[in-house]
């Protein structure tokens, strides 16, 4: 069904909606957070279509919601996020998606870009050397099937019980880095299988682990409580649970799918299949996708621990090592308490490329943070900037404590590959002082600041709808990608 | 059989067409092995991998997306990719099959899943069997 503007009411200069109205199966409105010129940005794809098919879902509350940064997938739009009822809303692993928490950390140092500006092209060499990144790249850890079921069961920590990380580093993980509901029992052999060799591994796409410095503080107090500086040297990694995950959600949208007419459950598309969140189907992916989060948190400790190696190659010893300022997730689904209409619930939340963005009081931060809100770090496209906001109350009340996620695309990675002449780019990047390590030119191509939207526009439509504050830009020295 | 890629904001999008079921399978496979690596399925590589697999899906887009899946699991976990098929059964909703395909220490891109989004194998005009398939890249 085509939409229109004239479909779409404004409710202020950040939020758009479409009514319940507007199509029969809607359970709710369909909302948008953006401004204007990223509205009609929007509408060039069909994510709008499919954030009306996301507001059919069982039990689904208040509205279906986009952020700035939407862009059109494949059932479900990303950057989305929808929150149903507890217990017998719909659970769905589209909505999810298939990097089940893919996120994003940002470690910092005490170093001045100034001061280390000519060892960046070394530094990135020696990241690109000690990261295994790309398809088909194993990584140094090769789990036996005990050590998997740890990994599944206690995500970061498994990493810090077995010298690959820092135990201080798990304060500062969204939910410590661990989800308890998981269940390594509901993970089919295969995931298990294609996880082995991939624990501190990034994989290829959008991913990356980059060094970047605090190019401008937008907020003093809250930088300051965050630990961060101007000029201060930081490294910023993205990636999720690789293959292991990408099996988990493949083997439950099947399961899901067959076992949806037993719940009475149409959905428009099939990649929106759900089943109640307390059906035994439901219970099972819950559990499946917790173990499938806490591999992903496990392996951005051990890239953690892989980016610190490769710091103290270059800076020795003496130099303070890396710190974990925050860690994200932005493709999960949680269990949240969130008020709806006054009334308070219990919810799933399900973040499909967005950001739990909680405000001040939060008490799962560390201390440091609490009263500032949650850390909530936004990487842009390669080459251009990104971004640590900090989340607000306002949050909650608009989109069930959640933020973007990054720039979105706006390019087909086919559009961008005839559009881009990766070794020239590389080299334009390089005389603007960025050294880009990559598997090969498709993959600077495919993720060539072009086929993404401006991150700035993006941050400054959350910043204006109070859903979260800026605290300070990054500028980026070194990307190593897939 | 035809095999022709199109644009999609973040993703793989594949139109694949044959003259009969089977052969709109294996253009599935070949189209997913090119994509995984650029032209490998073209070449006359040697076979060093082979496996056995078994499909129960609902209808024949199922099949054919969980065939797909199925292939794609087997290609990361035994590091190979499949470019040949041998069906032991083919049905509107059972297949039974050896995949057989050639080991490969390094991909160009990493599929993530073959989605069932606009998937819909269908006979078109020229009496073909023909489907979308979207892949999260």
């Amino acid at each position: 069904m085509k939409i229109h503007k004239t479909d779409i009411n404004k409710i202020n200069d950040y939020l758009w909606e479409i009514p319940k109205s507007f199509n029969q199966k809607m359970r709710v409105p369909a909302q948008v957070l953006a401004s204007e010129p990223l509205l009609d940005a929007i509408m060039e794809d069909r994510s709008l279509n499919q954030l009306i098919n996301v507001a059919s879902l069982p039990g689904i509350q208040r509205a279906s919601l986009v952020m700035p940064d939407v862009h059109e997938g494949y059932g479900f739009p990303i950057g989305g996020v929808a929150a149903t009822l507890y217990p017998d809303g719909a659970i769905s692993p589209g909505g999810i998606g298939y990097d089940i928490n893919c996120g994003v950390r940002l470690l910092t140092s005490n170093q001045n870009i100034e001061k280390i500006k000519d060892k960046v092209e070394l530094l990135s060499k020696e990241m690109y050397a000690q990261i295994p990144s790309g398809m088909g790249k194993g990584g140094q850890i090769n789990l036996s099937s005990e050590e998997m079921e740890e990994v599944l069961l206690k995500g970061a920590e498994w990493a810090i019980d077995h010298g690959f990380g820092e135990k201080d580093d798990l304060a500062f993980m969204e939910s410590n880095g661990r989800l308890e509901g998981a269940n390594p029992s509901m993970v089919s052999e295969m995931a298990k299988k294609r996880g082995t060799d991939q624990l501190g591994t990034i994989g290829s796409g959008n991913h990356f682990v980059e060094v970047d410095y605090v190019e401008e503080i937008y907020n003093d107090e809250i930088a300051k409580a965050f630990g961060l500086y101007k000029g201060q040297v930081v490294v910023l990694i993205h990636t999720g649970s690789r293959g292991l995950g990408h099996q988990v959600a493949t083997d439950y949208i099947r399961l899901i799918m067959t076992a949806m007419p037993n719940y009475g459950i149409e959905v428009p598309d099939r990649e929106l299949a759900c089943v109640p969140f307390n059906s035994k189907e439901g219970q099972n992916y819950f559990k499946a996708m917790c173990a499938a989060a806490n591999y992903a948190w496990c392996n951005r400790e051990v890239i953690s621990w892989e980016a610190r190696t490769a710091w103290k190659n270059i800076f020795g010893k003496e130099v303070e090592p890396l710190k974990l300022m925050y860690d994200v997730a932005h493709n999960i689904a949680k269990i949240e308490t969130h008020i709806v209409e006054g009334e308070e619930l219990k919810m799933i939340v399900h973040r499909k490329g967005a950001t739990r963005a909680f405000g001040p009081g939060f008490e799962e931060l560390p201390n440091a943070y609490r009263a500032m809100g949650q850390p909530v770090i936004i990487p842009g496209s390669m080459g251009t900037c990104s971004y640590v906001l900090a989340g607000s109350p306002k949050s909650k009340e608009l989109t069930f404590g959640s933020c973007c996620h990054g720039a979105g695309r706006r390019l087909s990675r086919t559009a961008a590959k005839k559009q881009v002449n990766a070794p020239v780019l590389k080299e334009q990047l390089r005389e603007k002082g960025i050294y880009v390590e990559a598997g090969s030119f498709k993959g600077i191509a495919e993720e060539a600041p072009i086929a993404y939207k401006d991150v700035n526009m993006v941050v400054d439509t959350i910043s204006a709808s109070e859903i979260a504050k800026k605290v300070v830009k990054l500028k980026p020295v070194a990307v190593v990608k897939g | 059989m035809k095999i022709q890629y199109l644009p999609h904001t973040a993703d793989i999008r594949m139109n694949i067409k044959g003259s009969t079921l089977k052969e709109l399978f294996v253009a599935g496979m070949i189209g997913m092995g090119n994509i995984l690596k650029e032209g490998f399925c073209n070449k006359n590589n040697p076979i060093d991998s082979k496996t056995k697999i078994e499909i129960h899906a609902l209808d024949r887009t199922c099949m054919l997306i969980d065939f797909l899946s199925e292939i794609l699991s087997h290609s990361y976990a035994e590091k190979s990719i499949y470019c040949r098929v041998e069906f032991l059964e083919f049905t509107s909703n059972k297949i039974k099959a050896i995949l057989f395909g050639t080991h490969t220490s390094k991909l160009d891109e990493e599929i993530k899943a073959v989605t069932y989004h606009e998937a819909q194998v269908h006979r078109n005009r020229n009496d073909q069997w023909e489907t979308v398939v979207v892949f999260d890249i």
